[in-house]
């Protein structure tokens, strides 16, 4: 089947390296590659800080505030592997969806699939032991998530509509579906809209809980899932004709084309298999933090997702630590509140440098020539 | 080649009257890891053509881009009329009174011919309101006072290469050039086009203009220069006339040792039909008809060349035969078996392999590095990768045999293709189209952009090829190239084979004639080939 | 039932309800048409909107406030402009992380100002333009009724986007500007070589798109809703993205296209009135907008042709 996608589309403009280039702008190439999230986190950090010293607290102190709440002790560490885990997830989405070219902005929307099926069908499987549910739910969360990024995948391959609208249309879709489930045909007794809560065969249970060496904490197993999935991602890109083939398209649709890797195939199985990391993101919150589902359970950890996905350079192990910084604002945030008086939203501000940072390597590339011509001038002296 | 023609050139500077109108003085122009102008110096002069002569990379567009203020130089200066002067961007140029005409057209597609040529410089009324009727007569005008025929209304797209081309040069009388600038100006045209164009050129170098025309093709130099500047790796190698030397010695100093113009070929030794392509139609991007009704075939160890200009149905031939586009109707049938609707993948694991004609966009993943690169296509074949699992040690032994095979020069297996040099990167393609041990070989511009000694390199494997009892589709703008490689030329003109010819048996301009439909509206061969 | 629900108060609505997403979409042809991709309008409008009515509220002057909704939004669209020109980021990427930004920053703010998040004090609107008088039962009054109810009725931001559109895209056919801003777009190179300046052209175009994006926020909580509320754009921004391409890249179909989502949404809301009659419940009635959004791209894209240039940095002469 000929790839009318391909053929379609206006290709890139050919690069033209007429020549190797030298080893000094290949060194400082390898530099901006490894310093980029570094030098993005810190300008992002700075710049949080003149806000909050615009909004008249101390940065230090907020800051400090949040380490503490972040890292202070064992429940601290506990929270921040806990908001960390369902950013493993989303940030993996975004990035398979990057490493095939592919923009999925619309992961929030595929966790709410996630997690309203993990509700359902953790309750219908009630009378399995763990062993079975557990499995079982995971599936089907999953295979929701790949079922809600279906269509936008699908429009992309066939007709090639921009996934940044067709996703994102799709989370405003699936926000408005999911409440209407857990406010009609699933809510639970009583008044506030929310599904039943899951029997305990259902949930994943606390790491501290299984693991006795472990401080107690309420960090669960979906932690050790998502490090599992991104071991796995890795490996799938690297050493597998699904990873090859999607790197290829990723970085030359026509080239893959040409060598008779189907584009649109490929952009399917992407897209869902992004949809399906984001599903998982929505089953682990529910089995894992609040064993049943409601109107909030994600406050855009979509969209973090993207964030984790650019910090991380797009490798699906740097995501793990990518997620980790991110857990750890997130779980420092009320800390910092509580002692420096200073909204948590600062680390949605703090998350839109970062991504702007990333984005913009040019600065990041000026920041290192500077210091690399520093090195030199004192090698000199 | 009598021996008597085979003199040295006489390379002393041509001897200048008056001042020249453009002088570029000691222009030296570094890229990373590249001297691309070295100290070089050239004269251009008013009603004179200058030919600016030298191979792919050898450092002649970059000096004109210097020139044309798109370049800024490391050190050198530009004196005009003999003035030194600063050119720091196109608009100094400009304001200069210089033009110029790249080889890749400057046009934006979807605007008319007049709204190309004023752009930039456009006639308003108050307010910046275009003043449309002005600029349209300007254009007439212009086009009838040097015989640059040329619709003021039509949109580029819908306009010929040729056509383009006069847009062009439309663009810079509009801004009262001087000094005429023209890159490769006859690589995409017809043997007929390119003597108009020269005509034309005649006559603006007869108007006063001076006329400078980079390029690298030996016959043309000499038959429309007044002075040739060879240059070679960055410099200038030598001034000379086409009075004072020849395409042979022209050939040593444009490449630095002796150049064999002819290609070695044995007798052709025919065998069954590999490939056929019957009544073939096929509809392009903007879904109008590409080819009308296509028929050929290719036999073991024949090369069949396709000649033809640009945009006449040789991609999209290209692409059904890959599987890459579907035919409205038709068959292509390879070794007996029907692979008309069969897609890339089918095609190219049923033994037709391909060299796409843009390495950049089609041939290569850039960004993967050559091991990868090398197996691109092959991928889920055994042994390169068994259940969807890759084995990488099996495919890092193939790429490194095969980059040794075919000579790709690199520091390391593992850096991206996109730090190889042009030649290198078709080598690698080779070696994976070739290594795969095709039956069917598709080569479309395999040599573009090239130097002579990776042209040389890849005439020499489409031969081997072909030796080997393989059949060969080559498609190729360069007419020198269909002519010394192939053993039969089909002549593709709107989508049709208007003539086939013996390899040997036809004249650059007769292939010329039938490229533009002349024999058809002779009323001689419609569709001749189809036999 | 028909003749309550398709009432001259529904057409009008629609306008009212079509002019953010019309005001973003026309900007977002004018910044397509240079050949930068902004998908950042959900975050501009956020910020215009937050601005406005904060600076509503701190001066008493709701004009002002538009003034202020221009202001910021411009600031955060600079941002946009030197990522995507300047530093050649992804336009993509940029654009989410305005996104991003903004909804950060309003938050915030929202906090650090007021208080406390959620939604802020009311505002006061700006009142409709024209106050004409109402015609009687003859049917010429009737009409007269039905032409000022549908198209007299409207503030000044709705009757500026109407303007806006019709002037822009005689602008980008007829002008000098629109000339040079059509070739960015399609062939930024050949407007370089013939002496167009690619930055600050497309600085330009990214501008009034940040103009038109903080307009679009100002008319949502100056002259529609009376206050602002964390995300309320709810999309917006995104839809503008897709009117812009059903209406081909041209600004008055950018407007034309807004009207059938500001339709939908008009008649969404009219059907909620009656949903004792019509059993549905109201999320489905809420989602009708971005539904028909995939509807239309699903319909229309394959169509519809990018400028060439589109979302590709221009990396300037070595």
């Amino acid at each position: 089947m000929p790839d009318e996608a391909v053929s379609a589309k206006n290709p890139e403009p050919p690069r033209t390296p007429e020549v190797i280039e030298d080893r000094d702008t290949a060194r400082l190439a390898r530099v901006v590659r490894v310093a980029t999230p570094f030098i993005s986190v810190a300008i992002a950090v700075l710049i949080g800080s003149i806000v909050i010293r615009l909004a008249g607290a101390s940065p230090v102190q907020a800051f400090s505030a949040m380490f503490e709440g972040a890292f202070g002790g064992p429940r601290q560490t506990g929270e921040t592997l806990l908001k960390a885990t369902p950013l493993i997830f989303t940030g993996l989405a975004v990035t398979y969806g990057f490493r095939t070219g592919l923009f999925n902005i619309g992961a929030e929307g595929q966790l709410f699939l996630g997690g309203i099926t993990a509700a359902f069908v953790g309750v219908q499987v009630a009378a399995l032991p763990w062993a079975a549910s557990v499995p079982i739910i995971i599936v089907c969360a999953a295979l929701a998530g790949a079922a809600w990024a279906f269509i936008p995948a699908l429009m992309k391959a066939r007709i090639g509509a921009h996934e940044v609208i067709t996703t994102m249309m799709f989370t405003y879709i699936g926000r408005y579906f999911v409440s209407w489930i857990i406010a009609g045909p699933f809510k639970d007794e009583g008044a506030i809209p929310q599904t039943p809560l899951l029997p305990e065969t259902s949930q994943l249970p606390r790491i501290s809980d299984v693991f006795s060496f472990v401080q107690p904490n309420r960090a669960h197993l979906g932690f050790l899932l998502g490090i599992v999935a991104a071991l796995l991602m890795w490996w799938i890109l690297r050493s597998t004709v699904l990873g090859y083939e999607a790197r290829a398209v990723g970085f030359n649709p026509m080239a893959a084309a040409t060598a008779g890797i189907s584009v649109s195939v490929t952009t399917v199985k992407s897209l869902c298999i992004s949809g399906a990391l984001a599903g998982l993101a929505g089953a682990v919150e529910v089995m894992g933090v609040h064993h049943r589902m409601f109107d909030q359970l994600s406050l855009g950890l979509g969209f973090t997702g993207i964030a984790v996905a650019l910090l991380a350079k797009t490798n699906p192990l740097g995501v793990i630590a990518a997620a980790l910084l991110f857990g750890a604002l997130s779980a420092g945030a009320g800390t910092m509140q509580l002692q420096a008086g200073v909204s948590p939203r600062v680390i949605d501000i703090i998350q839109g440098v970062i991504i702007f940072m990333v984005g913009a390597e040019a600065i990041v590339a000026w920041a290192a020539r500077r210091i690399t011509a520093r090195k030199g001038a004192e090698h000199v002296s | 080649m009598p021996t008597d023609e085979l003199r040295a050139c006489d390379v002393s500077p041509v001897q200048g009257t008056g001042t020249p109108i453009l002088e570029l003085r000691g222009i030296t122009k570094r890229f990373p890891g590249v001297l691309a102008n070295d100290d070089v110096s050239v004269e251009v002069r008013a009603g004179r053509v200058v030919a600016l002569l030298g191979e792919n990379g050898a450092g002649k567009s970059t000096l004109m881009n210097v020139a044309y203020g798109l370049l800024g130089p490391d050190s050198g200066e530009i004196l005009v009329d003999g003035q030194p002067v600063s050119i720091s961007q196109p608009r100094d140029a400009i304001d200069l009174r210089i033009g110029m005409v790249h080889q890749h057209f400057m046009l934006v597609e979807p605007l008319t011919v007049t709204e190309n040529i004023v752009l930039g410089l456009e006639p308003t009324s108050a307010l910046g309101v275009l003043d449309r009727s002005r600029a349209r007569s300007r254009v007439i005008e212009l086009s009838a006072r040097y015989g640059l025929k040329v619709d003021p209304d039509a949109r580029i797209m819908d306009l010929s290469v040729g056509m383009q081309q006069r847009v062009e040069i439309l663009k810079t009388l509009y801004r009262e050039a001087r000094i005429l600038i023209l890159d490769e100006p006859t690589a995409v045209l017809t043997p007929q086009e390119v003597r108009e164009l020269f005509d034309i050129v005649r006559e603006l170098v007869d108007e006063g203009l001076a006329v400078v025309i980079i390029t690298h093709k030996l016959e043309e130099v000499m038959s429309f220069a007044d002075e040739i500047v060879v240059m070679r790796a960055g410099r200038v190698v030598g001034t000379t006339t086409p009075g004072q030397c020849d395409q042979a010695s022209l050939a040593r100093m444009m490449v630095g040792r002796d150049v064999v113009l002819h290609v070695e070929k044995t007798p052709v030794q025919t065998g069954d039909v590999l490939l056929e392509v019957s009544g073939l139609e096929v509809l392009d991007d903007r879904k109008l008809e590409a080819l009308r009704g296509v028929s050929f075939s290719i036999r073991a160890g024949e090369i069949v060349g396709i000649a033809g200009v640009d945009g006449n149905g040789q991609r999209e031939l290209v692409e059904a035969v890959m599987g890459l586009r579907r035919p409205r109707k038709g068959s292509i049938t390879l070794m007996g078996r029907d692979i008309t609707r069969d897609d890339p993948r089918r095609t190219i694991e049923s033994g037709v392999s391909h060299v796409p004609e843009d390495r950049h966009r089609r041939g290569l993943v850039l960004d993967f590095d050559l091991v990868e690169n090398t197996v691109l296509g092959d991928h889920r074949r055994r042994p390169f990768s068994r259940f969807g699992v890759l084995d990488r040690a099996a495919i890092e032994r193939e790429a490194a045999s095969r980059i040794a095979e075919y000579d790709v020069r690199t520091p390391d297996v593992h850096v991206a293709a996109a730090n190889l040099s042009g030649g290198n990167q078709q080598k690698l393609v080779l070696a994976r189209e070739l290594g795969r041990d095709p039956e069917v070989l598709v080569a479309a511009q395999p040599t573009r952009g090239l130097d002579v000694g990776a042209i040389e390199f890849v005439h020499r494997r489409i031969l081997a090829e072909r030796d080997a009892g393989k059949g060969v589709l080559l498609v190729s703008m360069e007419l020198e190239e269909i002519m010394s490689l192939s053993d039969r030329i089909l002549v593709m003109f709107e989508g049709r084979i208007a003539a086939e010819f013996e390899g040997g048996s036809v004249t650059e301009a007769e292939l010329g004639i039938h490229m533009t439909g002349g024999a058809r509206k002779a009323g001689t061969s419609e569709g001749g080939a189809d036999a | 039932m028909l003749a309550e629900i398709f009432t001259p108060e529904l057409f009008a609505s629609a306008i009212r309800l079509a002019t953010p997403i019309a005001l973003a979409a026309v900007g977002a042809a004018i910044c397509e048409r240079s050949g930068v991709v902004n998908i950042a309008m959900e975050g501009l409008m956020l910020i215009g909107a937050f601005a406005g009515t904060t600076v509503a509220l701190l001066t008493g002057s709701t004009w002002l406030g538009v003034l202020g909704a221009v202001v910021a939004s411009l600031m955060f669209a600079s941002m946009h402009a030197w990522a995507s020109v300047n530093l050649r980021s992804d336009q993509v990427i940029s654009g989410t992380a305005i996104n991003i930004l903004a909804l950060g920053t309003t938050g915030f703010l929202m906090k650090t100002i007021f208080g406390h998040p959620g939604t802020t004090d009311p505002v006061k609107t700006l009142a409709p333009v024209f106050d004409l008088p109402r015609g009687d039962s003859s049917a010429l009054g009737q009409l007269w009724n039905w032409i000022d109810t549908v198209l007299l009725s409207h503030t000044p931001i709705v009757y500026f986007g109407i303007f806006a559109s019709i002037f822009l895209t005689w602008a980008l056919y007829r002008t000098r500007w629109g000339l040079r801003l059509r070739s960015l777009g399609e062939h930024p190179r050949a407007a370089d070589t013939v002496g167009i300046s690619v930055y600050k052209g497309r600085w330009f175009a990214v501008l009034v798109s940040g103009f038109m994006s903080g307009l679009a926020g100002a008319n949502l909580t100056l002259e529609q809703v009376g206050s602002f509320t964390e995300g309320m754009t709810n999309g917006r921004g995104f839809i503008a993205l897709a009117a812009m391409i059903f209406g081909r890249w041209v600004p008055g179909g950018g407007y034309l296209a807004s009207l059938l989502f500001g339709f939908a949404d008009a008649l969404q809301l009219k059907l909620q009135i009656f949903s004792d009659v019509i059993d549905i419940p109201a999320q489905f009635f809420l989602m009708l907008p971005y539904v028909l959004t995939v509807i239309v791209l699903a319909g229309v894209v394959g169509r519809a042709v990018a400028p060439a240039a589109d979302g590709k940095p221009f990396e300037p002469r070595g």
